[in-house]
């Protein structure tokens, strides 16, 4: 890979990216722990209805045929609540299970075998990339990209869905779906009744977009993106804007047609020591290949001179000026 | 956004992240996790054998008194008692099962804490929020190499997902080499090694140029699988065995691998020390093989742009937003050059050393075509700023060697 990336490094990333790849499931293990609460509450208060229904029949002297009825009703209402509470514990389980998994999968970061670290890299930018498609609106893509990546359990696919159910639904002028969403995340939309002008309807769906994000603590702008402007400003360099293009690298991610547009209204990397790279070769020149001047100015790698000598002359990539071997001068970078 | 400012951010150090700290903030989000899995499984076990056993109770208390000709009859002290205490049991059940769960609360949201503790809630940018925000333009490029990166990955359905979706129109150009390149992957995903081999030998040249032994590797690929065919094909694979031939000094070891597992073809393969020969992995291989060698000749490398500029992120991002809070922090607004400049150096590795950099070690400054480097007759180099200010009385001495030179005779350099 082409960036070094330590285990520390990994792990000071890891802080300032993956809070949602973790809270997003805690969420909703604390709304299915809530509801799972609610649930046994309200069974376990049908049944101790039941039974205090029971007991009071039981302090008058009662038939057997009306206790057996209510023992019946008793029976009921425990079953129910066995089930209930069966299903409320499966679904926190599994919200819990999940969190475990995200956290497991993240832990790899620091594994010792480079192929699994590199495996992690690659998918650590699937899922960002995911979420942003998703950000984007893309919903297929995301989807088949988490798949073919096999990192369907690690991004909030299901989130975005849910609100791009609701999204769809206001764009249908239905209210139901969102005040559902409404009802589920208590938030703070307002209910329409009336028709509404298709501006109004807009805004709705934007206000939701920016509340839901909000809820979830996402910012605007997706993971994703803000890596890459980071990235793309560390790599930049003026000679990557130069008007003749003369100084483009055909390794530099930034001097690719894309991403060099994409960088324009970026910062600039800050270097604060030199450091040379052959024009001719790519390698870096250092004592070991050490930078030399022709006598037009232009600076190549010694090695990369011997390499294009033919009967002790050298022809300059750039000028086409033809010069002596021997007119190359050492220069001194400190 | 508050400028950057420059001169007093050298003295400053950043917090150098400890290892084993820095693994603690997934160890310790696990343990929250591991209580809470716990505490649910051990939950879940007595809730369901409490109520099991409540439901079989009254069963049986039924079951009672459903038999017999008790039917019409007032209920028996006796009875009547029992189902007092069974009823009192079940409140007390049934309500200690609804606390229990609600203990569990506590443990829960010690899982978010752990998360909000080690993980932070905020990212923001290196730049402004609406740098790339002139929707359409910026969002369309940033699309378009998203997609340009899934056609060099092998993603080729997913890119044209994306291009569906975002009603982008890729060049024919571009694609060309991606879809010749995905059909013969898709062909050796289905095992069929036709479409491979004619592509390496048509390519043949520049793959040796390459150091590739792809064409070999197909060759033995598809022996093996002759091999994996049983003894009805020892004709066949002796036969393909000619094909290696011109591989015969380069890969002279493996080819006697493979003639000598033809002994054990009559037994089968899979019992003989050969067996690894059988493996999946070698198709696997060939993918990756493959595509690593197809990369090379199209002039890409195996990491798309996109790649690198992500991974770059990665390790810029943490620390320039350490830098943006300790400059909020301490309010720093000293004097400020370069805005369009980070903050500070990012260090990437050697590796993402594309272009020269030379920064005037006097005035620690980038040069730049109106501040050029220029060489001195004793081969130092300097900025021309520098060179300008060390300007004494006409004459100018180099400052890592006591010569003393004309200023006119500083040449400027292009690296």
């Amino acid at each position: 890979m082409a960036v070094q990336e330590s285990a520390a490094q990994l792990s000071m990333t890891l802080k300032v990216q993956e809070y949602p790849t973790l809270k997003v499931p805690y969420e909703t293990l604390n709304k299915r722990f809530r509801a799972a609460q609610k649930n046994i509450d309200r069974e376990t208060s049908h049944v101790t209805m039941v039974v205090a229904e029971l007991e009071k029949t039981l302090s008058s002297c009662p038939a057997v045929d009306s206790v057996v009825s209510l023992l019946d009703g008793v029976v009921e209402k425990l079953s129910v609540l066995k089930r209930k509470a069966v299903e409320s514990i499966q679904a926190e389980d599994e919200s819990a299970k999940l969190c475990k998994r995200r956290i497991e999968h993240l832990k790899e970061h620091s594994s010792d075998q480079p192929a699994a670290a590199s495996m992690w890299k690659r998918k650590r930018m699937d899922r960002m990339m995911v979420e942003h498609l998703l950000r984007c609106g893309y919903y297929n893509t995301a989807v088949k990209l988490a798949r073919q990546s096999g990192i369907e359990d690690l991004v909030n696919i299901e989130m975005f869905l849910t609100a791009k159910e609701v999204e769809e639904s206001l764009e249908r002028r239905e209210t139901a779906t969102c005040l559902a969403w409404c009802h589920d995340n208590k938030s703070r939309l307002r209910k329409m009744k009336d028709l509404l002008d298709p501006a109004r309807w807009r805004m709705l769906i934007q206000q939701f977009r920016y509340d839901n994000y909000r809820l979830h603590q996402l910012g605007n702008n997706s993971v994703f993106t803000l890596t890459l402007q980071a990235g793309l400003s560390a790599i930049k360099t003026p000679q990557c804007y130069k008007e003749d293009g003369s100084s483009k690298s055909p390794d530099c991610p930034v001097c690719s047609r894309s991403l060099n547009k994409l960088a324009q209204p970026l910062p600039m990397a800050h270097c604060a020591n030199s450091r040379l790279v052959c024009k001719i070769s790519g390698d870096v020149m250092n004592e070991n290949n050490p930078p030399m001047m022709l006598p037009n100015g232009y600076v190549y790698g010694y090695n990369s001179l011997l390499s294009i000598r033919q009967d002790d002359k050298v022809v300059c990539p750039r000028t086409k000026e033809v010069f002596h071997f021997s007119q190359a001068e050492k220069v001194y970078i400190m | 956004m508050p400028p950057w400012p420059r001169c007093s951010l050298m003295q400053w150090t950043l917090p150098s992240p400890q290892s084993e700290a820095a693994m603690e903030q997934c160890a310790s989000v696990e343990r929250e996790v591991d209580k809470v899995l716990q505490k649910f499984l051990t939950y879940g076990q007595h809730c369901e054998q409490s109520l099991e056993e409540l439901l079989h109770h009254v069963g049986q208390l039924r079951a009672e008194l459903a038999s017999a000709a008790l039917q019409g009859t007032p209920l028996s002290a006796t009875l009547s008692l029992v189902m007092s205490q069974c009823c009192r049991k079940i409140k007390d059940t049934v309500q200690k099962l609804a606390s229990d769960h609600k203990d569990i609360h506590s443990s829960v949201s010690r899982v978010g804490k752990a998360i909000d503790r080690n993980f932070d809630s905020e990212i923001c940018g290196v730049v402004s929020d609406a740098v790339w925000d002139s929707r359409e333009k910026q969002q369309q490029i940033l699309q378009m190499a998203i997609v340009e990166h899934l056609y060099q990955q092998g993603m080729l359905s997913v890119a044209e997902e994306l291009c569906q979706e975002s009603t982008l129109n890729v060049d024919l150009d571009f694609k060309q080499p991606f879809l010749e390149l995905n059909r013969i992957l898709e062909a050796l995903h289905e095992q069929d090694l036709g479409p491979a081999l004619e592509w390496a030998v048509s390519h043949r040249q520049r793959l040796l140029e390459l150091n590739s032994s792809l064409e070999f590797k197909l060759h033995r690929l598809h022996f093996i699988r002759l091999l994996a065919g049983g003894p009805e094909k020892q004709l066949e694979a002796l036969s393909y065995a000619r094909h290696f031939q011109p591989f015969a000094r380069l890969h002279q070891r493996e080819i006697q691998v493979m003639m000598g597992s033809l002994v054990y073809l009559r037994l089968g393969l899979e019992k003989s020390p050969y067996c690894h020969l059988l493996d999946n992995s070698h198709w696997a291989e060939i993918c990756e093989t493959f595509t690593r060698d197809a990369c090379s000749l199209l002039g890409l490398s195996v990491e798309s742009p996109l790649s690198v500029s992500f991974a770059s992120g990665c390790v810029a991002l943490p620390v320039l937003m350490n830098i943006k809070a300790v400059i909020e922090q301490r309010q720093c607004t000293g004097v400020w050059s370069h805005k369009d400049e980070l903050p500070i150096e990012i260090e990437l590795g050697m590796k993402c050393w594309y272009h020269s950099v030379f920064a005037c070690p006097i005035l620690r400054q980038q040069t730049s075509d109106s501040n050029p480097p220029i060489k001195l007759i004793c081969g130092h180099v300097i900025s021309r700023d520098a060179l300008n200010k060390l300007i004494n009385g006409g004459k100018l001495k180099c400052p890592y060697c006591p010569m003393e030179q004309n200023p006119a005779d500083g040449k400027r350099i292009i690296f």
